[in-house]
Parts: C-alpha cells; structure tokens; sequence
C-alpha cells in the first residue's frame, strides 16, 4: 500500500519537476534488527518515483563497508542526501558528487518529511537559504561541528 | 548550515526510533540540537539567535550582535 496520498503524490510531482540539480538519496538499510528499514526504504522510493532527478541508491550497512565509511553512516535506516553535479568540458560531460554532510537517521515522516522534502530542495539548487549573515557566521569555522537534531514525527 | 560549511555535518535523528541515543543525550523534549556532542541547545529558535548559540557554544569567537545577548 502506498504510503502518500494520491493528491500529496500529485502536489509533490509538481513541485519536483522544479529542482535543478539531481539530488542522490543514499539510503543503508540492513536485513536484520532494523524495524524501521523498510518502512524507510518505501518512504524513498515512493519520492525517487516522482521526479527522474531525485536518484536512490541503497547499501547494505552491514555488508557494504567501504560506502558505510565514505558516507560515515554511524547506525541504520540512514539516508546522505547528496548533491549530483554535472560538468561538461571540451564536450565531455562528468559527474561528480557533491556530499554536504547532511544525513537522516530514522523514518523521514511526519514532521520530518516536510523538513526532508525541503533538504531535497536546497541541496539540489544548492543554496542553503539562510541570511547573508548566517553564511557569514559559519565561513569562519575552521573546526569541525557535528549538528545532531534530535526530533519525533509529531 | 552543513551547506555553508565544509566543516559541518548534520544529522536528523528520530529520537524514538534511537531510544540508545536518545538516553545518552537525555533527550526529553525535542527538537533538540547537540553540537559537538556537549552543545545542547533545546526549543525552536530563530536562526540569528540558533546559529551564533551553537557556534559559540563551541568556542568560536563570533562576530555579531546576536552573539552579545546570553
């Protein structure tokens, strides 16, 4: 059974058929002791199924380290949502991602899916959307920050 | 604010699917922000009072009149 609505699928469709850049939802699952996996996982392939820009792949957080390790994925369901970028020079067109550390760990629903919905936006056209100010703020980090934004679905 | 800067990542977590992490960072109200794993900042804010919070709840020295109010 889908989990979206027919009139919040068609809605979102729409929206969609805004973004610029493609944007990669790299999802890790894994088959055992994960309750909220496949939920997730229908969660993301019920979006990937509106728009030929939004792109899912999955890995296995138990089998696929190498991915675990690139993306530093710390528990599953997880999903890096990541920036795809197209260059074209002297006629030949690469891609290369472009991974601004933004992760969800857990079902993107409820409030959520409306905040992730969102981050599919910005990352694709690439802008944050905070104040001139705010950007100015956080180019003077020259230390990592590590954001855990704990929430619930309601 | 992971956008703006290489330096930072951010997670979304959903506290009652990770009941393990919520325990240790006494999650019991939400939204909640840990940064660095001992900045904790709880409640809705705006984000000229959020962002200088966070960053000088790190150690940053910030430039900006929001930063001056706690």
């Amino acid at each position: 059974m889908a989990l979206l609505k027919d009139s919040d699928r068609e809605q979102l469709r729409q929206e969609f058929s805004q973004l610029e850049s493609p944007v990669k939802l790299v999802f890790f699952t894994q088959a055992l002791n994960c309750d909220y996996c496949p939920l997730t996982q229908q969660v993301l392939e019920e979006l990937a199924g509106l728009s030929d820009k939004i792109q899912l792949v999955i890995y296995n957080f138990a089998i696929d380290q190498e991915q675990v390790t690139l993306y530093k994925i710390a528990r599953v369901p997880a999903v890096a949502v990541v920036r795809v970028e197209t260059q074209t020079v002297d006629g030949v067109v690469t891609t290369r991602e472009h991974d601004y550390g933004i992760r969800y760990y857990g079902v993107p629903a409820g409030y959520e899916f409306g905040a992730f919905v969102n981050d599919i936006f910005d990352v694709s056209r690439g802008e944050s959307g905070l104040s001139v100010q705010s950007k100015a703020l956080l180019a003077q980090l020259t230390e990592p920050l590590h954001l855990q934004v704990f929430s619930t679905p309601t | 604010m992971a956008m703006e800067s290489e330096w930072v990542t951010a997670d979304m977590v959903e506290a009652s699917e990770f009941a393990e992490l919520s325990d240790r960072y006494q999650v019991y109200a939400v939204p909640l922000t840990v940064a660095n794993d001992r900045v904790r900042v709880e409640g809705g804010m705006q984000e000229p009072m959020f962002i200088p919070r966070i960053l000088q709840g790190i150690g940053l020295q910030v430039d900006s009149p929001f930063a001056k109010q706690d």
